[in-house]
């Protein structure tokens, strides 16, 4: 890797691991090896959001470009957001592709990710389905949002209903994860997503 | 979005720094470089009022050259949109624009084409490249003689065995096509 791009990452590690935000718990950053080239963060889900008391992995790649070159960023933890695909959690964030600046830091990064939590941008979305339900059916959205932030984010249970839904699918020796898809897709319609996952 | 980063960044900067608060080292805090976050060499501030090292800069800029932005409010800068900062511990006072020289660009040579259609016809591993078609020979002849600055390896040294083979080549080559020349105008 090239020097600067180490130097920093080093430099920005030690500005996070002491940034008061970590200090609440509300961002994380580790390293995955010595060669810094690869990380680990951790951001929480933003208050009154339906990621609320979840806490999402993300897999940060930096490449030797860094920091004239964004770094490269997704989400390992499942979650349902109309910028972040449910299926790869790639993530459809601008500072990430383009709008990009040498001035951003991982600290930055991870409290932009933690915005965009909090304010989907559902005109320019990552995971289609997604962002058309959020569109059509906000009040299905939030439940399925909460859904996937228990099941995969350690989040709190607040949508039973959901679960017994996903329970009575898998009970068809369906995959729960699959089953989860199938239903969140199709508004939670049992016949639908039991169709879908026929065919 | 991006508007929130950037915002967060300064906020940063003034919050975790406060003045005289932490120990001396602290306050060379103010002086570093927003790309490299190392204080600054080779000083230049941006009309915006942003400190970079000219070197990271630079490469900022080379690296998008047709959205060139400052890095910490996006703000347009521009070479000829800085200024260089010359503290009194410099000894030579010499603009960090002159003296940095400009990064190479990247090069994209063509590939090598090794063998190619006559694999036998090759003149040793010297890197010698005859280009001529027989179909079309005289054109490419002009072709081969023409073809200055197209990615070949350039004529090796003087005085070295490589350089005496390709003399004596391409004299060669020249009596041949002379000869040839000469037996189609006879014919």
């Amino acid at each position: 890797m090239a020097n600067i791009a180490e130097a920093r990452i080093k430099r920005e590690f030690k500005e996070v691991v002491k940034s008061e935000e970590v200090a609440k718990c509300h961002i994380k950053v580790e390293l995955v090896n010595d060669t810094f080239t690869e990380l680990r963060g951790e951001i929480a889900g933003p208050p009154d959001t339906p990621y609320e008391g979840g806490n999402f992995i993300l897999e940060i790649k930096i490449p030797d470009t860094y920091p004239f070159n964004p770094p490269k960023v997704k989400f390992v933890t499942k979650i349902w957001h109309p910028n972040i695909s449910s299926v790869t959690g790639a993530i459809c964030l601008d500072i990430l592709k383009d709008q990009w600046a040498a001035a951003m830091t991982l600290r930055t990064v991870l409290l932009s990710l933690q915005a965009l939590l909090a304010a989907a941008e559902p005109d320019d979305p990552q995971d289609a389905v997604v962002a058309k339900q959020y569109k059509e059916n906000p009040k299905i959205f939030q439940d399925t949002a909460k859904h996937w932030t228990h099941v995969y984010a350690g989040g709190p249970n607040r949508t039973p209903e959901l679960d017994a839904k996903v329970a009575q699918l898998s009970g068809m020796g369906f995959d729960a994860n699959k089953v989860r898809v199938a239903l969140s897709s199709h508004s939670w319609d049992a016949e639908r997503a039991t169709e879908y996952l026929i065919s | 979005m991006s508007a929130a980063a950037s915002s967060s960044q300064g906020g940063a900067e003034g919050g975790t720094h406060p003045p005289g608060e932490e120990e001396q080292g602290e306050s060379s805090a103010y002086y570093e470089c927003n790309i490299c976050l190392d204080t600054a060499k080779d000083p230049v501030v941006s009309m915006c009022g942003h400190l970079f090292c000219w070197p990271c800069l630079h490469q900022w800029l080379e690296t998008r050259p047709n959205r060139q932005m400052c890095p910490v409010c996006k703000a347009g800068i521009g070479k000829d949109k800085v200024v260089p900062i010359y503290g009194r511990g410099c000894t030579k006072p010499q603009d960090p624009r002159e003296k940095m020289p400009p990064r190479p660009h990247g090069q994209r040579p063509e590939p090598e084409n090794a063998g190619g259609i006559f694999p036998g016809f090759g003149f040793g591993d010297g890197g010698f490249h005859m280009s001529f078609g027989i179909g079309a020979f005289p054109f490419g002849m002009f072709a081969s003689t023409f073809n200055f600055n197209d990615g070949r390896p350039g004529p090796p040294p003087p005085a070295s065995p490589q350089h005496a083979e390709e003399q004596f080549l391409s004299k060669f080559f020249i009596w041949v096509a002379v000869l040839f020349i000469f037996w189609l105008l006879i014919a």
